[in-house]
């Protein structure tokens, strides 16, 4: 005579799916910030008056050892002119926004460039600037 | 005689600790991401080349160095910088008489750049940067 064995039904604990279904949406979410240049070192520059800036259609950033950046990637300051010009495509003036992150000990040498090249794009510029009197109190 | 219960010990569930904790990361990290920024807009038009620069012995020439700013060739730091430049666009209406030209030397700190910038927009006037290439950009 066979016993039998108790058949176990294995099914799946639900209970976690909500936290597995808001956890790939943040995921997903920080994937499609396909503008992060969160890793590019520079310290920005001072200013009194400072206001808030509105999104921007690129980014360009001067890192502390003095190498351009657009988005995040690195590239060379002769062919930023073209790249920005694809990237801000037909958008209208005043929906042109540029960011231009530039380290706070960065000469003229390299950064004039980098606005002429901005402004050969017609880019909407936008120097990203810490606010002075925040800073002091730090 | 009233009879007492045993009182039961009821443990939050420790599984869901690390999930929060993650989650909890998570969230401020992509706080921390989408910081509204902070600075100064200029509008500019687009690069031309200028070769005759005739037209410009009118307007207001500015050189910027490491050191100090140069207006219409005198030497002077930042905050007289700021009254002259006042005094002297209050008189010009036109849009194409308040072009200050700005020229900065090689070793021009960012920092000093941007204060000269944002002096010569507070007092109205149109800045135009003059290149080594004899490149002109016009900033509003």
């Amino acid at each position: 005579m066979k016993i039998q064995r108790k058949q176990i039904t294995a099914s799946v604990p639900s209970f976690a799916m909500g936290d597995i279904g808001f956890l790939l949406l943040i995921f997903f979410v920080i994937l499609a910030r396909a503008q992060d240049d969160s890793h590019v070192q520079w310290q920005p520059a001072q200013l009194k008056d400072v206001e808030m800036a509105a999104a921007p259609l690129a980014s360009v950033a001067i890192d502390t050892g003095f190498k351009t950046y657009l988005d995040g990637k690195e590239i060379a300051t002769s062919e930023l002119a073209a790249a920005l010009t694809i990237l801000l495509g037909d958008a209208t003036a005043g929906q042109r926004n540029v960011f231009l992150k530039v380290h706070r000990e960065t000469k003229a040498t390299h950064f004039e460039p980098v606005i002429a090249a901005i402004s050969e794009a017609g880019g909407d510029l936008t120097h990203i600037l810490e606010p002075e009197e925040e800073t002091k109190k730090r | 005689m009233k009879l007492h219960r045993g009182k039961l010990l009821v443990d939050p569930p420790a599984c869901a600790s690390s999930d929060i904790a993650f989650t909890l990361i998570i969230f401020f990290l992509v706080c921390a991401a989408v910081q509204p920024e902070t600075g100064m807009s200029q509008l500019l038009p687009k690069t031309e080349e200028k070769s005759d620069k005739r037209e410009q012995s009118q307007n207001i020439e500015v050189s910027i160095t490491a050191s100090g700013i140069v207006l219409n060739g005198n030497p002077m730091q930042l905050p007289e910088f700021s009254r002259k430049l006042s005094t002297a666009l209050k008189a010009k209406t036109r849009e194409a008489d308040r072009i200050v030209v700005v020229k900065s030397a090689p070793d021009t700190p960012y920092t000093a750049w941007v204060a000269v910038s944002s002096a010569i927009e507070q007092a109205g006037g149109v800045l135009t940067l003059e290149l080594e290439s004899e490149k002109i950009i016009n900033v509003r």
